[in-house]
């Protein structure tokens, strides 16, 4: 008897499944590279910041943004995981399997182009999210954080995910070696990352300082995500809850467009 | 027609200079032909490095060692990315060849293992000089540079860079994997760099965290080299130049060692 072909409604359910599976497992299979790397490196971050304000200067510092030094930091270490993570690995995956000649095992499968957004997308920001739960697992052991408003918590890590997991998928369609992956961590994700307060409060800045960086979409999702914990903002959070939204939902569609167009993908 | 002459095989006396001469010239172009990656991106990520410590710690730490927090930092900083890129250097090139199968191009000329060690070392440290240079001048525009010790200085930039080197062709040759290579510059290399008294004053620290700093040769490498900028060394500079010394000797004999018995190159 000949195989039927498989037969599905609106929406390939087992086939977006499958997508944002293969997405989440590729990344834990690598845990000691994609889970531990994360962790260590927090882990030294947190370690250099603390040897330093302790035995520097005049053996401590003033608070920022209302608490202790640690505490404001270790929301931004869990916060710069889980981007870099769900950027890398969406970007990394195409990358891969572009150069690797089997972007075609994907292509083949009947997925539309709205699977495969949300595959590679909720894939990514899902091992984002994992390496951020890595993070803060290995770093509350040391420092005394609170969670004031649990909500924001989790809204501005998956916005923060899929913000991130979207840019990669774009920047993964884009790229055609992986000289331009590391160019666009180097010179684009890192800068943002590491500009966006992450470190340090905003409010430090001087006032052409503090207009570029309202200007960078991660300052808004490590503000939120920080408030969520210590229950201050520098920025507004009206303004970064409506602003991750939007961006989003933007990018959402630039990517979507990518994939119904087959950009870079198909000749 | 006359028949061609047979080619005669080349001689050379005790060295092969034009080996040497021919791997070393390869191993510099292989990294300046991608100069984007291996001399802007250190510069990038150096100074995201000092506005993101500067901003953080500026106003808790603010001298250290006799200078301004920035003029303290600075020289660390321009370290961390010479060893960095000193590692990477070697350890990428024998590890790439071994991946791709073209290792033999190296195994098959008639160069010694000392040429071997030689030429790979030496274009390891030319990169780290080069990175030093690049990301030393850039640094130059936003921190207020000087020299007390011009020969500390240079000692300690190449002794560091040949000492990561070597470090990196032993890396490579043992690694079989990039996840090899990534995992021993994850977990070994970076907090070794991270922990070494780039970012505060070793001489504060408690009991188990100083006996820790000094054991590490990084802490080394930076005090000199500091100590050559700002007059001001947290350790003993002999014992520092001793270290140094002695630690590129061992790594030298290893790593001709490795070549000489064809570990993990040669059947």
């Amino acid at each position: 008897m000949m195989p039927a072909p498989r037969r599905f409604g609106a929406v390939n359910w087992l086939g977006l499944w499958t997508l944002y599976r293969r997405e989440v497992l590729r990344v834990l299979k690598e845990y000691r590279e994609t889970m531990l790397g994360p962790m260590v490196s927090s882990l030294l971050f947190l370690a250099v910041f603390h040897l330093a304000i302790e035995y520097g200067g005049r053996g401590g510092s003033d608070p920022v943004g209302g608490v202790p030094f640690l505490q404001f930091l270790a929301p931004g270490l869990i916060i710069l995981a889980v981007c870099q993570r769900a950027f890398e690995t969406a970007a990394a995956s195409l990358v891969f399997d572009k150069l690797e000649g089997i972007i075609a095992d994907t292509l083949m499968a009947p997925l539309s182009p709205a699977e495969r957004t949300l595959g590679y997308a909720l894939g990514a920001a899902t091992t984002g999210l994992l390496a951020g739960a890595a993070v803060a697992a290995v770093l509350l052991p040391f420092v005394d954080l609170p969670a004031r408003a649990p909500a924001a918590i989790l809204f501005f890590a998956l916005a923060g995910a899929l913000l991130h997991g979207l840019l990669g998928i774009v920047v993964g369609l884009w790229a055609a070696k992986w000289d331009h992956y590391s160019a666009s961590l180097t010179f684009l994700v890192i800068p943002l990352a590491f500009l966006s307060g992450i470190f340090y409060s905003v409010r430090q800045l001087p006032e052409l300082g503090q207009a570029l960086v309202t200007l960078n979409p991660v300052f808004y999702v490590i503000d939120g995500f920080r408030y969520g914990f210590i229950g201050t903002a520098d920025g507004s959070l009206a303004v970064g809850t409506a602003l991750m939204v939007a961006i989003n939902l933007l990018l959402a569609f630039v990517v979507h467009r990518l994939f119904a167009t087959g950009y870079k993908i198909k000749p | 027609m006359l028949a061609p002459t047979p080619p005669s095989p080349r001689h050379f006396g005790a060295v092969n200079w034009l080996g040497l001469w021919t791997l070393y010239l390869k191993e510099v172009r292989r990294f300046l032909k991608v100069a984007t990656q291996t001399l802007l991106a250190p510069v990038v990520t150096t100074l995201l490095f000092l506005a993101i410590f500067s901003l953080a710690l500026g106003r808790a730490v603010q001298t250290v060692g006799g200078v301004p927090f920035i003029e303290f930092l600075a020289p660390g900083l321009i370290m961390m990315a010479m060893v960095q890129n000193a590692f990477a250097n070697t350890s990428s090139s024998l590890l790439i060849a071994k991946v791709q199968g073209n290792i033999v191009d190296v195994l098959m000329p008639p160069l010694r293992p000392g040429e071997l060690t030689l030429g790979f070392a030496a274009g390891g440290v030319s990169r780290g000089i080069l990175v030093g240079l690049t990301v030393g001048l850039v640094m130059w525009i936003f921190v207020p540079i000087r020299v007390h010790a011009p020969l500390f200085v240079l000692f300690h930039a190449v002794a560091a860079s040949l000492l990561l080197s070597l470090l990196g062709i032993a890396g490579g040759i043992w690694s079989e994997k990039f996840d090899h290579m990534a995992a021993v510059t994850n977990f070994v290399i970076t907090p070794l760099a991270f922990l070494s008294g780039t970012f505060y004053s070793v001489d504060r620290l408690p009991g188990l965290w100083q006996t820790a700093a000094h054991a590490n040769p990084f802490f080394y490498m930076i005090d000199g080299f500091r100590y050559g900028f700002i007059g001001h060394a947290d350790g003993s500079l002999a014992a520092g130049i001793a270290v140094l010394a002695a630690s590129n000797l061992v790594m030298g004999w290893i790593v001709y060692r490795m070549f000489a018995t064809g570990y993990k190159l040669k059947a």
